[in-house]
Formats: structure tokens, sequence, C-alpha cells
């Protein structure tokens, strides 16, 4: 009915943010599994990306907490039930139907944790996740409501991409559609971006040299991009 | 039941895993503390249909808004003139001893003269088939969301049943909500009050949020200014309130009208609600209609108010107030239900064939003692 409470933006902000966590992380755990089945080792480099130390010692280990351990802050399991916590208190805004795409992917990880086969049996919980994305496209009608969950959805790719190595290529395509979502912010709500972090992520993306040198300056200032201005780094 | 109807309730019952499956997928949960922790449930679903066949069901309807007429006539009058009281119908010290009763609530007269919007009856029927009425809810009646989203997904797991019976459809509930709503708007948007995540019923009040197009919101969401209620948005805007379904009882719902000590309340609600600003449902108050010594009474308001012959009647209950029903309460009181008038929710219930024989005499010096606030039904 078009009217929005700080408590319910922030939750649609953030479902938008844990979801799309999921979906990423999911993503590149997947790349990374692959690329053991050669070579047996390289989570290291993924630990490193979020400056964690090897406590894990076995691909195994390594893998079972980053899917399975809800106790782990990065993991798919921790986001996928901090999407759900979200999601709940929003059932009126995003529909019991899109609702019910989350309470499947839970399920489809925990029958994933007694799977003798990992990767083939986390494939339904990627197909869960974009029916989850499409319910919301369909079902949301409130556009400003929808933009909300896509700005926490664009920041949470555009950080992970950068966080974990993606191409230039594609940051600077995720750029471009965090762009167009603020650009339908209305003024004086917490969505509106800091023009001063906005425009250092635009120097540093706008140019492959820039960006791959200063990356993470532009992580820094995406965690800071909806800072009311002159609020201190 | 017949051996059609047996046939088909053995249908259901064989569809009961995917239901209970299309439950959980939907998040049908209810909540419960358990040693002070909150735990959430799915919701168990067990098929096996009650069957209330179309005969049956039309007198109990006709019942069932008669009934719920006259408690609304009894509500109307209890807060402005209380005629029934002056002509000797119902003995003042039910009134006022009441819980239920508010003075707050005096002078109010909510729009449409509506008090109970949502109305819980229970019903009981008997071996020799007759419905009875086993009390009545009026303040906050609630889990009208389960059998609704069980009869959406019973049909999704068991059409035959549908198919091959007459069933009447009861998904509409959402539209008579949101009608009745509408009908109680002041001017504003629907909301619906909810204590919050944590609350047994927050399933229920999200699904109906969901179903009637309302917004769902808890106190620190809303303001009273200039008499009116707001919702405070996010870009620090406001948008009026024209009717509060709230999930919350009375006695928290404004801390400076009722407990102060309410948490979940909005400070002012009543002075905009007494000023006709915004439509509560169910109106405060209700409480003193729905009491179980008041029960007793509503037979003689159906014929005190609407002049008609109760169609409906209540299971045999008997008030100690009254001498000969106080003797027949001590001589049969292993045979009886015995109920403390001022408690709600299956507190305050004691069945005599449970308690031994000193126990029961202990009772009946408390019912000796207490004859206000006792009821027994057989």
């Amino acid at each position: 009915m078009g009217t929005i409470s700080l408590e319910h933006s922030d939750r649609l902000y953030w479902l938008g943010r844990y979801t799309e966590r999921v979906f990423t992380t999911l993503k590149t755990l997947q790349k990374l599994y692959d690329r053991t089945i050669d070579n047996r080792s390289g989570y290291a480099e993924y630990l490193g990306y979020f400056g964690l130390s090897d406590s894990y010692g076995s691909n195994r280990d390594f893998f079972r907490s980053f899917l399975y351990d809800s106790t782990n802050p990065n993991s798919v399991a921790y986001s996928l039930e901090r999407a759900y916590d979200n999601g709940i208190v929003l059932r009126e805004e995003i529909s019991t139907e899109t609702l019910s795409f989350l309470q499947l992917a839970k399920d489809t990880l925990a029958k994933s944790e007694m799977s003798e086969n990992t990767r083939l049996s986390l494939l339904p919980l990627v197909d869960q996740l974009y029916a989850f994305w499409g319910c919301i496209a369909d079902n949301v009608y409130d556009e400003e409501k929808k933009n909300i969950i896509y700005c926490g959805k664009t920041v949470e790719r555009l950080d992970l991409y950068m966080r974990t190595g993606y191409s230039y290529k594609l940051v600077k395509k995720e750029f471009g559609r965090l762009c167009k979502r603020l650009k339908n912010v209305p003024e004086n709500t917490p969505f509106c971006c800091n023009s001063q972090y906005f425009g250092e992520i635009e120097d540093i993306v706008g140019s492959a040299e820039k960006y791959s040198s200063e990356s993470s300056t532009a992580l820094v200032d995406l965690e800071h991009l909806f800072e009311p201005m002159g609020a201190a780094v | 039941m017949t051996q059609q109807n047996n046939e088909q309730c053995t249908k259901a019952v064989g569809n009961a895993d995917e239901i209970n499956e299309l439950l959980r997928r939907y998040g049908v949960k209810f909540g419960i503390y358990k040693n002070g922790v909150f735990n959430e449930q799915f919701f168990p679903f067990d098929p096996i249909p009650r069957v209330i066949p179309a005969e049956d069901f039309k007198s109990i309807e006709k019942g069932l808004v008669q009934r719920v007429n006259a408690l609304n006539e009894f509500l109307f009058d209890i807060y402005h003139e209380k005629k029934i009281v002056r002509d000797g119908i119902i003995p003042e010290d039910f009134i006022y001893i009441s819980k239920g009763y508010l003075a707050q609530c005096e002078g109010i007269t909510p729009k449409n003269k509506v008090y109970s919007h949502i109305s819980g009856i229970d019903l009981v029927q008997a071996k020799d088939g007759e419905w009875y009425i086993l009390e009545d809810n009026l303040r906050i009646p609630s889990g009208a969301s389960y059998p609704l989203i069980a009869r959406e997904l019973t049909r999704i797991a068991a059409p035959q049943a549908f198919q091959e019976n007459d069933i009447v459809d009861n998904r509409n509930y959402a539209k008579l909500l949101k009608e009745t709503m509408e009908n109680a708007n002041c001017g504003g948007i629907r909301a619906i009050l909810t204590p919050g995540r944590y609350n047994a019923a927050y399933f229920e009040h999200s699904y109906l949020a969901e179903h009637t197009g309302s917004v769902l919101v808890q106190n620190d969401e809303l303001f009273v200014e200039d008499n009116i209620l707001y919702h405070r948005t996010y870009s620090g805007g406001k948008t009026r309130i024209g009717v509060l379904y709230r999930r919350i009882a009375d006695e928290y719902l404004d801390p400076l009208n009722f407990l102060p000590e309410s948490l979940i309340g909005i400070p002012n609600l009543m002075e905009v609600y007494r000023s006709g600003n915004v439509g509560i449902i169910n109106a405060p108050g209700n409480g003193v209609a729905d009491d179980k010594g008041i029960y007793y009474f509503v037979p003689k308001m159906i014929k005190y108010y609407l002049d008609e012959e109760p169609i409906l009647h209540n299971a045999p209950t008997y008030l100690p107030f009254y001498e000969d029903d106080m003797k027949y309460v001590l001589d049969n009181l292993e045979k009886l239900v015995i109920k403390d008038v001022a408690e709600a929710g299956g507190y305050g219930v004691v069945f005599g064939n449970d308690l031994t024989k000193e126990k029961l005499e202990e009772f009946r010096r408390t019912i000796i003692i207490c004859r206000f606030s006792t009821t027994a039904k057989r």
C-alpha cells in the first residue's frame, strides 16, 4: 500500500544482500570445488579474500564449513538463515510464494549435507534462488520496495565480485546496474547514496588500470555508500 | 458420516504427508516459548475432515449471526445507558467485576456501531447431534489463517476430495476481512498491529496482512499527532491509518490509558479512537461481553435486545450466584467443569472428575466464597 517503515526498508535491503551473498558464495565455491578436482587444493586464496587464516587443513573441512556451518558468518548456511530471517518479516511485501523458495533452499541445503555428491545436490538450490528472484520481479508490485531489494542485491554482488577477484568487465557491468538502481532511490531516504563515496567508486571503476590498483579502496567506499554526507570513514 | 464421506476422508488422509510438506514449504508455523526460549514449529495438519452437513451449517450460521448481533447490542448498551442492568436482566456485579469491562471505553461508539468485527464462537456437538455454544471470544479471536492456507494446500494435494464432494469454499475469508476493515475505516490505510516476530501467531498476522493488502506494523512505527494515528515512513514522512486490526490485548494497547508499563502499545491511541479518527478491530472493552460469567446471560440478551428466541443454546451452565445453581454445583461438582470467569484461553478450567475427595471439598469452599467469579458446565 505504498508506505515503507525504516525497519522494513532495512529488512528489504538486507534480504537482497543476504540472498545474493548465498548465490555468489555458492557460485564461487562451486568454481573453487571444480578446481580442486584436479589440484586438490586452492581454498587458501579464497580465505585470503576475507582476511581469514587457514584453520581447516583439508578441502573437505573447508567446503563443509563454508557451505553448511551456520556458525561460520561466511558460509552459505549462515547467509541463507539471515536471508530467511529478513524474508519472514516481509511476507506481506514479498508474498508467501516468494518466501517459500527460501524455505525450499534451506531444505535443499540441509539435504545436501547428507549427500555424497555435493555439487550435484546443490544444483536445485541455485534453481530455487533463481525462482526466488523471479518471484520478486513478479510479485512485488511496489517499484520502490523492489528497488531497495535490488540495491541490496547489487551492492552485495559488487562487493563479492571485487573481493574475490572477478574480472573487471563483470565488475563494471555490475556497477552500471548499481547506478541505474541508485537513480530510482527517492530523496531523503536511507538509500540515497553518499555522492563523495559514489564519486570515488565511479572514478576507480571507470578505468581498468585504476581498478586493478585501487579495488581495495573501492571496496571501502562501497561499505560507506549509504552513509549520510559528512560522516567520517 | 456417510460411506462416501468416509472414503473421501480416507483419501484425504492418504495425502497427509503431501499436505504437511506443503505447509512446511509455505512456512506455516507457530511459535512457543519453552523455558523462556522461543521455538518455532511447523504447524502439524491432520486432514481428517470435520463434516458439517449444509443444513446444520445453515442453522449454525443463523444462530451465530443472532448471537453476535445481541452481543454487539449488549456492548453498546453497557458502554452507554446500561439498560440491561437497569431492567434487572443482568446483575450489575457481573459487569463491574469483569476484568474485560474498561471504564475508559464508556461513551465510545465505534463506526457503524460494530464492536465485535471478528467473533470466535466455540461450538460443541452433543451426542444427540445438537450444537451448543461453549464460549464466546470477542477480543482477539485468532487462528483463521490456518484453515485458510490448509484448505488451499489440501486442494493441491487432494483435489479428488473436492471434486467428488460438494464442499463449501472458505477461501473468501481474506476478502471478507478486508471488507470488514474497510467498513471500520475512518479514513486512511489499513494496518495490522502485531507484537512482533516472536509472537506465537506471527505467521497469521503476516499472512492476513498479505492477503488483505494491509500494512503489517509494530508500535514503534506508529505515532499520534493532532489526534490522528500515523505510520512513520522511512523517508521521515507519515501516512494516516484509518483502521487498525490490532493483535495485542486491550491492556497493552495504550500505555497512557491502560497498563503504563506496556512496551508494545501506542500512547494516546484511545483518544484517537474516542474521537472517531481511527477504527480499532475488535473494539477495546469487548472482554466484558465474552466473560464466562456474562456467557450465562447471552440467551437472555437475545430475548432482551432482539426479542427472539435463541437459535443456538448455551451448554448447560450453572452460576453459583443463584441459590438453585449453587446447590446443584455443590451437589454435583465431580460431574462438572468449573471455570474461573476472569480467565481465558483455557486457563482457570478444572474438571471435577479429576479432583480428589479433599480437592473437591476445597473447591466447594472456594465456590461458596467466590460465587460471583465461577461458573460450572455439565
